[in-house]
Order: C-alpha cells, then sequence, then structure tokens
C-alpha cells in the first residue's frame, strides 16, 4: 500500500510526506521503496527503511499551529470545524535506510544510491518483512542517529513491529534481543531501555531455549 | 556449526592456556571444571581440558549496577552477550587432522595423540568431546586397554593402559567414602584378567576376597569369586578358614627369627619404642644374628642386666624394649622360629601366575598389617631380585620374572618421609620396575606419603580430595595442577575419578566403572562357582 | 549603522509619557463623543447630509449616511447547519522598473471553508504572468495608461473577486463571498473616468455573478482607521459650515476637534461580541461609479476587536442574505485561534496568495532564463544592480 512520497532523500535515510494526515507508519516499521530496474538487475530494486520518526506540522514552515479547541470542539471534532488544515498541515515521516532487495536477494546495506526524490513509499507487507527480518544484520544500521528517536528506541520499536508482523516469533525476538545485546554491550543503559521495551513478558523463555537462529 | 560446540578460542598462551569465550546459549552450569573436551584447530585438533570458569561483562557498569528486576526474558538477552562467560581451557595433546571420512586413518596411519606443541588460533572452534574424540584418545577396549569408566555425560568407555600402568608404581587416593577398594578392586581386576602382571595384595580388612556388603547394603563379590583358583588366599588367622565357603590356601606363620630390626623401627610409634631403642636393637643384632629378638624376649633380668654389662647397652632402654616387643610374641600368628619356605612357595605360586591376596583377619592393627606386610615384601622382593639376576644373566625367556604389583592400604604408614627409606615399600617404589615389582598404593592422606615417593607414581587415580595438603600431595610432579586442583575438588564424592599420569594419554575425569555382575561377567566369572569346583582344583595345583 | 537608536530612544520615552498625559482627555471626549452617537436623530442627521450635498457645501471629510438609529446594535444570528465561506486575497509581483522586460505576476489566493455534515476545504492560488499589451494598459489598442502602482492594486482587487467567484461556482450550500480589504475601490477616485469604468467592469461582473448566485459579498477591513461616522457626528454637531471651522464659535468646538482623532472603531466600542452595528452609506466619490453595486458599510465586534465589514446594497437590503453574512463571519472569527480574530477563509486565502521574496527571485530568474534560450538579453539599470550588490 502506498502510503506517502519521498520529499528528502539522502543515502542513508529519507523524509516522506505522508497521504494521510497525522497517520504516518508506526515507529519502527518497515517501508519499502520501489525503484525500477537501472543498474543491471532484472527486477529493479526494493529498498527497505525503517521509520524513524514522525510528525505533523504546518505545511508552511513559518506557520506554527494553534489552539483550536474549546469547550465543545476537542480532538477529532477540530479537523470538523477547521477542514482548512486538512491542507494546512502535513504529516511527514523519516526513515533510515536499512537494506534492499535486489534480483530475490535480499541485503542488509545501503543501497548504492539513494531512493529518488517523489517516489512512493510503501507499507511491507507481512511476506516481505518476514523475509528481510529473517537476518538481523539490519538492525546496527539503526544505531546511528537520524531524527529526534534516539537508535535505541527506534532499535526497540522496530523489533516490537517485526515481533508482532512475524506473528509473535518468539524465537526471532530471542535473537534479536541477543544482537541487540552485542550491538549495545558498550552502553548497558540504552541496552536495558531497549530490552526493557521489547521485553513480552509471561512467556517463559524456557521453552525457547536453545533455539538455533 | 557443530552441533555440540560450546564457544570459540578468544585469547590464550602456550603456557597459560587458552581462553574460549562461550556462546550464548551454553551456560556455564552445563560445564565442569576438568572436562574433556576439544578444539578444532585448523591443523590440529587439541585434546583439552577445562581448568577455570569466569564470568565477565562487557560493560564492567552493569556489573555495578546490575538491571534490579530482570526479567527471564532481558537475563536470556543479556547471557553471552552483554554478560558472558569464558572458560580456561588447556590443551594437553594434540592431533594432526586427516580426512574425517576416512575414520580408520585416525588409528593406523599417524598414531595416537601427541604432546601439544603449538596452539590454535583465533576463533578456532571448542567443542564437546564425542566418542569418537575419546577412543582417539583413549583408545578401545580390549588388549591391555582397560575399560576404568565413562565420561561423565557419556556411555562409553575410557580406557586406562594397563600395560603401561605395570611399569610404574600407582596410587588410588581419595578421601574416606570415595570407594578407593573398589577402584583398587577394579584396577587389580584388570591385571588378572589381562594376565599383565600377578598380585600380591596385604587385604587388612578382609575386603579383596569374597562377598563384601557395600555402604549402600548389597553384597559385591570378592576376586576368588570372580577369578576363582587364579587367586590364593592366604591368611595370619587360622580362625578365617574354617568359616563356610571362604576357603583359606596357606595360613602364614612368621617366625621371630624373620624379623629384622628394620620392621622394629618401622612399627618405633606403634610399639611406643623410644629414641634409642633403634642403637639397642643393633647391639642385640650384633650378638644375636637372626636370634636377636627371640634372644631378647627369652632373656631373664638376670641376662638383660649381664648383657647391658658386655655390651654397653642400657639397661633401662633393654627393659623397656623387652617390654615392648613382647606384644609381638603374644600375636598368634607369631612363632618363634619360621622357615621362609612358605614365603618362598608363594613367590613361586605367583611366578606361576597366580595372585596372592594376605588377608588379617582379626589381626588389622596397624602393628600386625605393617610388620606382615614389610617382612613378606621384603622376602618377596629379595627373591624377586634373585630371579631378576638369574634372567639378566640367563636371558631365558622362561626365567623371566611376571610382573609383580603389590598392594598396600594406608601406604603412609610404610611411605612416609620418616621411614620411607628405610622400607622395602620405599625402596620398590624409589627403583621403579628394576625388578619388575612395582607397588600399588592406597591411600585417604596422601600428604602423609613421602614427596619423592610421591613424584615416582606413574598412575594416580584420585578420587574427591578437600583437603589443600592432599590434593597438592596427589598432584605432585604433575604439570597443569591448577586445572586438575579444580577437577579434584569439584568431584563428586562417589563414582567420579581423576586419572593421570602414565597409563592415561592425558588427565581425564571420569565416572568409575560398575563394580557389578556385568562387570564381574566381563572378567569372565561364573555364574555358579560350584559346578567349576573341579577346574578351580586342577587350577590349584599347577598351570597346565 | 546609521539608525541612532539611542537616540530614538531617547524620543521615545517623550512619546510615550505625552500619550500618557493625555490619555484622561481622550477618554473624556470619547466618552461625550459615544453620548453623541446615542443622542443623534438618525433621520434629521440624514438630512442634513443630504441638504449639504444638494448644497454643493463641500465636506472635506468622508462621512458616514445612517441607515437607521446609530447606536443600534444587532446581534449575530445562527449560521445554518451547512454553509461555506469563501475567502480570496491577492498579491503581485509587480513591473520592474529597473528592468527592460515589462511584466507583472498576479497570484490570487482562494480559499473555500465548507462547514456542516461534510466538512471540506479547497485551498488554491491562481497566478498568471502578466505581459501581453492588455494586461499592461488600461487602453491597450493606444498603449495608454499602464497598469502599475494603483492601478495594478484595484486590478489586483478585481481579478481576485473574478476568479474567487468562478471558483465557487460548484457549491450547493449557502455561501458568502470574503475578501480581504475595502469593496469601496476609493484609491481608482483620482483617475479619470474612462479608466475607472474600465477597471471596474470586471468589478461589477463578478459582483453581478455572485449576486444571482444569491452569496452575500463582503470586505473585511480589520483595524479600521476610518473615521466615517465620527466625522457625520462633527456635522451633526456643526452649526456653521463644515468647510468653515476657523470661523467656528460652538460650544461643542473642542469636541468635534477631538472628533478629528477618533476612530470609528472607539465609538463602536459598545457593540458585544458578535454584534454589528447598523447600516452605513459612505460619501466616497469612486462610488459615483458603482450603480447597482454601490457599497454601504457596519461595525462589527468579532472578539477583541471592532472589524470594518462593507458590503453591497444588495446584500444590505436583503435581510436573509446580510444575515447569512453576518452570522458567517462571527462564526468565522470564532473559528479563529487568532487574538483578535481573523476569520480563517481570508487567512487560508492570504496564505495561498502570498509571494515570498524566494519565488520573487525564482520568478525573476526564470524570466531571464526563458528570454535567454531565445536570445534576449535582460538589461537592469545601474541602481538596480547597485542595490542587489551592496560591496562596501
Amino acid at each position: 500500500m502506498s502510503i506517502g512520497e519521498i520529499i528528502e532523500t539522502t543515502s542513508t535515510a529519507f523524509v516522506a510526506e505522508s497521504f494521510e494526515l497525522n497517520s504516518p507508519p508506526p515507529l519502527g516499521s518497515l517501508v519499502v521503496v520501489q525503484v525500477s530496474s537501472e543498474t543491471g538487475t532484472s527486477t529493479g530494486l526494493d529498498l527497505y527503511a525503517v521509520v524513524i520518526y514522525g510528525q505533523t506540522v504546518g505545511l508552511d514552515p513559518s506557520r506554527r499551529a494553534v489552539r483550536r479547541s474549546t469547550d465543545k470542539v476537542f480532538d477529532a471534532a477540530i479537523y470538523d470545524q477547521h477542514p482548512q488544515l486538512e491542507h494546512t498541515l502535513r504529516t511527514e515521516f523519516g526513515a533510515a535506510l536499512v537494506g534492499f532487495v535486489a534480483d530475490s536477494v535480499v541485503r542488509q546495506h545501503l543501497p548504492s544510491q539513494p531512493p529518488p526524490l517523489h517516489y512512493s513509499v510503501h507499507t511491507a507487507s507481512v511476506e516481505q518483512v518476514r523475509r528481510f527480518t529473517n537476518s538481523l544484520h539490519y538492525l546496527r544500521l539503526l544505531l546511528v542517529p537520524h531524527g529526534e528517536v534516539p537508535p535505541p528506541q527506534v532499535l526497540a520499536a522496530n523489533v516490537r513491529e517485526v515481533y508482532q508482523q512475524r506473528g509473535v516469533d518468539r524465537l526471532w525476538l530471542d535473537a534479536a534481543a541477543r544482537e541487540i545485546a552485542t550491538l549495545l554491550q558498550s552502553d548497558h543503559q540504552a541496552l536495558l531501555t531497549v530490552l526493557y521495551s521489547i521485553d513480552p513478558g509471561k512467556v517463559s523463555p524456557s521453552t525457547v531455549r536453545g533455539g538455533q537462529i | 556449526m557443530s552441533q555440540n560446540r560450546l564457544g570459540v578460542v578468544v585469547d590464550g598462551a602456550f603456557n597459560a592456556g587458552l581462553t574460549v569465550r562461550l556462546d550464548s546459549r551454553i551456560t556455564t552450569e552445563q560445564l565442569r571444571i576438568g572436562n574433556f573436551v576439544v578444539v578444532e584447530g585448523q591443523q590440529n585438533r587439541y585434546f583439552s581440558l577445562i581448568s577455570d570458569i569466569h564470568l565477565k561483562a562487557t560493560d564492567p557498569r552493569l556489573l555495578a549496577d546490575p538491571p534490579r528486576d530482570p526479567s527471564p526474558f532481558i537475563a536470556q538477552a543479556l547471557a553471552g552477550t552483554s554478560t558472558y562467560a569464558t572458560v580456561e581451557v588447556r590443551p594437553m595433546l594434540m592431533l594432526e587432522k586427516a580426512d574425517e571420512s576416512d575414520v580408520d586413518a585416525l588409528f593406523e596411519e599417524r598414531g595416537g595423540p601427541e604432546p601439544v606443541r603449538t596452539i590454535p588460533m583465533h576463533f578456532a572452534e571448542l567443542r564437546e568431546a564425542t566418542e569418537l574424540d575419546f577412543s582417539t584418545v583413549f583408545g578401545q577396549e580390549g588388549g591391555a586397554n582397560f575399560a576404568m569408566g565413562t565420561p561423565l555425560a557419556m556411555d562409553i568407555p575410557i580406557c586406562l593402559r594397563l600395560d603401561r600402568f605395570v611399569e610404574r608404581s600407582n596410587g588410588v587416593f581419595g578421601q574416606s567414602g570415595t570407594g578407593k577398594s573398589f577402584l583398587a578392586r577394579l584396577l587389580i581386576s584388570g591385571v588378572i584378567k589381562t594376565k599383565i602382571a600377578v598380585n600380591l595384595i596385604f587385604d587388612m580388612h578382609d575386603e579383596y576376597s569374597f562377598d563384601k556388603q557395600t555402604e549402600d547394603g548389597h553384597w559385591v563379590k570378592g576376586l576368588r569369586q570372580i577369578f576363582g583358583s587364579q587367586v590364593l588366599i592366604y591368611a595370619l588367622d587360622e580362625a578365617m578358614g574354617r568359616r563356610r565357603g571362604r576357603n583359606v590356601d596357606v595360613t602364614l606363620k612368621i617366625g621371630l627369627n624373620q624379623i629384622e630390626e628394620a620392621d622394629i623401627v618401622l612399627l618405633s610409634q606403634e610399639l611406643n619404642l623410644r629414641q634409642t631403642a633403634e642403637a639397642t636393637i643393633g647391639l642385640l643384632r650384633d650378638a644375636f644374628r637372626q636370634q636377636w629378638l627371640l634372644k631378647l624376649l627369652q632373656m631373664t633380668p638376670e641376662e638383660l642386666g649381664e648383657f647391658c654389662k658386655g655390651s654397653g647397652a642400657h639397661p633401662a632402654s633393654m627393659a623397656s624394649l623387652q617390654r615392648n616387643l613382647k606384644r609381638l610374641q603374644r600375636q598368634d600368628y607369631v612363632v618363634d622360629e619360621a622357615t621362609f619356605s612358605a614365603l618362598d612357595d608363594m613367590v613361586e605360586a605367583l611366578d606361576r601366575g597366580k595372585h596372592v591376596i594376605l588377608q588379617f583377619g582379626r589381626y588389622n592393627s596397624v602393628l600386625d598389617y605393617v610388620l606382615v606386610s614389610n617382612l613378606v615384601t621384603r622376602r618377596v622382593r629379595q627373591r624377586y631380585e634373585e630371579k631378576t639376576r638369574r634372567y639378566e644373566e640367563t636371558k631365558e625367556v622362561a626365567d623371566k620374572p611376571r610382573p609383580l604389583m603389590i598392594t598396600i592400604e594406608e601406604a603412609h604408614k610404610f611411605l612416609n618421609p620418616a621411614v620411607a627409606r628405610q622400607t622395602t615399600f620405599g625402596t620398590i617404589a624409589r627403583e621403579m620396575r628394576k625388578y619388575n615389582v612395582t607397588l600399588l598404593v592406597i591411600d585417604q592422606r596422601p600428604s602423609g606419603i613421602d614427596p619423592e615417593v610421591m613424584s615416582q607414581l606413574g598412575t594416580r587415580v584420585s578420587g574427591k580430595l578437600t583437603e589443600e595438603r592432599d590434593i597438592e600431595a596427589v598432584l605432585t610432579g604433575v604439570s597443569n595442577r591448577s586445572a586438575l586442583r579444580g577437577a579434584l575438588t569439584s568431584l563428586n564424592t562417589r563414582q567420579q575419578i581423576l586419572i593421570m599420569g602414565h597409563a592415561v594419554p592425558m588427565p581425564i575425569v571420569m565416572r568409575t566403572r560398575q563394580y557389578d555382575e556385568r562387570f564381574y561377567q566381563a572378567m569372565g566369572a561364573r555364574v555358579e562357582t560350584s559346578q567349576d569346583a573341579q577346574t578351580d582344583i586342577l587350577d590349584l595345583f599347577g598351570d597346565p | 549603522m546609521p539608525l541612532k537608536i539611542e537616540r530614538i530612544s531617547q524620543q521615545l520615552d517623550r512619546m510615550a509619557r505625552m500619550i500618557a498625559d493625555s490619555a484622561p482627555a481622550r477618554e473624556g471626549f470619547l466618552g461625550q463623543a459615544q453620548d453623541c452617537l446615542r443622542s443623534v436623530n438618525a433621520d434629521a442627521l440624514r438630512q442634513k447630509l443630504e441638504w449639504q450635498r444638494t448644497q454643493q457645501i463641500r465636506i472635506p471629510w468622508l462621512v458616514a449616511v445612517p441607515r437607521g438609529d446609530l447606536s443600534r446594535s444587532v446581534p449575530a444570528p445562527s449560521p445554518p447547519a451547512d454553509f461555506c465561506v469563501v475567502g480570496s486575497d491577492a498579491s503581485s509581483i509587480p513591473l520592474d522598473r529597473h528592468s527592460s522586460v515589462r511584466y507583472y505576476v498576479l497570484n490570487v489566493g482562494y480559499a473555500i471553508l465548507c462547514y456542516g455534515q461534510k466538512p471540506d476545504a479547497v485551498l488554491e492560488a491562481s497566478s498568471r504572468l502578466c505581459f501581453q499589451d492588455q494586461d499592461l494598459y488600461v487602453f491597450p489598442q493606444k498603449w495608454d495608461v499602464p497598469i502599475e502602482g494603483t492601478l495594478l492594486g484595484a486590478r489586483m482587487e478585481v481579478e481576485s473577486l473574478r476568479i474567487s467567484q468562478q471558483a465557487m461556482q460548484q457549491i450547493s450550500r449557502p455561501t458568502i463571498a470574503l475578501r480581504d480589504g475595502p469593496l469601496i475601490l476609493w484609491t481608482l477616485q483620482n483617475e479619470s473616468k474612462e479608466v475607472k469604468q474600465a477597471l471596474l467592469r470586471d468589478l461589477f461582473e463578478a459582483m453581478d455573478a455572485l449576486r444571482q448566485m444569491g452569496v452575500p459579498l463582503a470586505g473585511y477591513i480589520s483595524y479600521t482607521g476610518s473615521r466615517d461616522v465620527a466625522n457625520s457626528l462633527r456635522v451633526w454637531l456643526c452649526q456653521g459650515r463644515p468647510d468653515e471651522c476657523e470661523r467656528c464659535e460652538s460650544s461643542d468646538y473642542d469636541l468635534c476637534q477631538a472628533l478629528a482623532t477618533i476612530h470609528d472603531r472607539d465609538l463602536f466600542i459598545f457593540l458585544a461580541q458578535g454584534e454589528r452595528s447598523e447600516l452605513f452609506g459612505s460619501s466616497s466619490q469612486i462610488l459615483e461609479q458603482y450603480g447597482r453595486h454601490r457599497v454601504d458599510f457596519f461595525y462589527m465586534n468579532v472578539g477583541e476587536e471592532i472589524v470594518r465589514v462593507e458590503v453591497p446594497q444588495w446584500v444590505g437590503a436583503d435581510a436573509d442574505l446580510l444575515g447569512l453574512l453576518h452570522a458567517a463571519i462571527y462564526d468565522q472569527c470564532r473559528r479563529s485561534p487568532a487574538v483578535p480574530p481573523y476569520p480563517p477563509a481570508l487567512q487560508e486565502a492570504h496564505e495561498q496568495a502570498v509571494i515570498t521574496t524566494t519565488e520573487r527571485r525564482l520568478v525573476e530568474g526564470m524570466v531571464e532564463q526563458a528570454l535567454g534560450r531565445h536570445g534576449q538579453r535582460v538589461f537592469r539599470s545601474a541602481k538596480d544592480h547597485s542595490k542587489r550588490r551592496r560591496g562596501v
């Protein structure tokens, strides 16, 4: 599903304007940019990126949003009472590039070219998520700070999203947790921040101990 | 990645051993100090022991401020990553790698594993030892290879090379309750079964010949019951022979004329002898030769006084000595005069391949044990010395004396630093196999044994030891002591032993072989002795 | 820095003190003026103004002709459940006198905000590069009367109304049209009659269309500086001729003089929130050209501010249209988050219309490039160059 259009692009990340106001893709979720065949690939590239922030601001950077709620009109009703908001606000989201799929091969490193400006951004299908996240090397690309959301929070959000999209895949979650523990081994505060926020609770890990991943 | 992989080498030195970072899925609790493990180098396979286990953290702050309420999930994520374990591994042997698919080549072409001369590079894989590894290092059962036990977590035999075992004196140690006498019985059974040597066992507590009730209540067979007439039973106690089903072949008497000065000195403590006793005995011996003891004991106070005047001995010392040595005369097995024929016959029986157990019966005091053992051994050794000399002259194979292994308990009584130089046992232990006689010393306090003797022991079999001095003593003269020390203290009280030395390629912790029906059968024991009684009798009177 | 800030700050202090000193007097006169407003007989004032007009007595000020009681206040009715507000605004990149190329850019922004069951919004801009003779001259055949300055301003007003009127043709619900600024294009009053007619023609066409559609139109003037009603009070007080003050001996002379400094927005401070004043006619001369679209005005308290609203007479005469307009404006102001409020439709129209400095530069560059592609060079005056390159 097409959800936005790229309005800023670099080799490591891009910013897209969401087609729907106030509904950027979930933090940490995977999005895909389809780039048509160019450099010797037969099927083109699917660039994969992880959503690193979302924001809704005035379309015009010099116009700040102001309070509009009253006793009777608040929350969603504000948008009914001020229909111009749909046109004067915009929702954008940033996404950090974490790899691509070319000729059916999953690569977890930066693509050679940034995604083209104004190209469409799609949500990744469950199948795409599953295939791309079978390997966990992409997580280290999320350690680089891109926006205001600190990398540990992006990591945690991504793991939560993928865990759900993979159908509560506990083996995957355990492997991801270990990968993150390795990546953040020199910063245990950040590490614990992530681990606390991806801890699924309840289920005993003993049932999956020794799982081979 | 192999299934039984444990981790990878991350550090090391040839002199200090290797440091291996454990894989995250491996918990330290799966490993034990002394475990036999294998490091797969690029060209060599290193058979190694785990000598230490360390807990580490990549970020020291994590240790200073551990997570307050770690859920199982978090603990699991941290384990092996932020927190991890390393093990210190000691390569003991190495084997050049061959084509894995060609199992035969592993044994035939390149010989066995050799002492380590190098160490593997970073990231060499550490794994659990497989059945093949065990058989590569310890050989397969059969021939001189005698199965002593199994790895702690596997059911395959670990073999002792008995031919090498009997080449030197050996020791069986362990604090009480660790089953030393069972171990000795296993070893002796192996020696009997393989006919690699003959045994002379000084059986202080009547444990070796017949049924014995174990600590957990069931009965186990004695050597006589397993090996039948291959084993001759000698006894000091005539009453022993009268018990049903416990035939004694020979009742042994000791003559006062056979007791020497050295025997008495050995018993100084038991006999409450004074410092001057040795000098006094010397005077007596000069005067009466072999009859000295008999004479002394027969002396009236007047004769005593005269002897003192004549020889310059101190009368009080003489009187005291006489009083103390009268204890010997009171023992039923001691007669005034005896010939060595019984002992010489025993040596001949040994030479025919018989094994001898000397039961002490009621006379199981230290005094009896030390006196008789030392005296008998001295004679046996003399005879072996003579035989060896003759063999060296004739060089006839028929004259070659059979290797003899003498088993003694409470070994520190004979081999403590104060007396070891004077006893026959001390001599045997030091001169090793010169005259084809070696010792199997059994003791629960190895620290009581002369370090010089300890260092001469070829193979040491030890159950759990907790006393630091005893551990030190058992490890006398062994390399990689730190690794083995950890292994020794971490043994289970029962059933687990550490074997190191001449008869094994490398030190190894194992679960002791069960001494049970299966064992008896493996040793060739008859299911019912009665039906083969006829054969026994034939056996008893000469080898066909 | 040539500006001597320290000198100004000293003078500032004097100014502030002066204003503060005069405040009580001003307050006093304002009270008197409001009393006067309440006491005026509207009919009598209207007759007086009419008489003066017929006597050709020149009144030197713009005056308001009351259509009813001066101090009357009308509360805002409720707006209908569904309605739309169309706001429009315009801006331009004016003709560059320093450039050899003659063109200007008109940008009309409009916002159609629909409220009720199906809220909706259209925010758009219509941009046009004007370079042909009919764009550049009022009388293109003769290349006479270039459209620049005030004429361009009037053109923008007209265009914005025309374009927004076209944009609202699809709307089916009750709609009002709001313009930012006056409907009374008084800046044209010094132009020749032909020029006025030429420029106002399009305005009237658009207004006709709106009238046919039943869409009330209003010019919304925030922070108005007009004094029409205050001036009428002066006429009311005047016992001689308003153009002969120097001979005045009236006891109300001081009040009359004070009224010259009082804005209508202060006079109508008595209006409660949402309330509008009575309609007033304007004496602006340009209205002579407006005919059926003659414009009246009223004041209105939109909350925190008294604004001036100008409406064609066909709106003022239709109670329904006027009520809808009044209700919608007040509703707009209540939706505004700003203080004082400002109708969102106008706010968004402005946002659409505005041309940023960057855009101005961009257009300039694009013009040069386009001409360059056709082998034409753009010359600039020396003065223009010196402005652009401020070397020292």
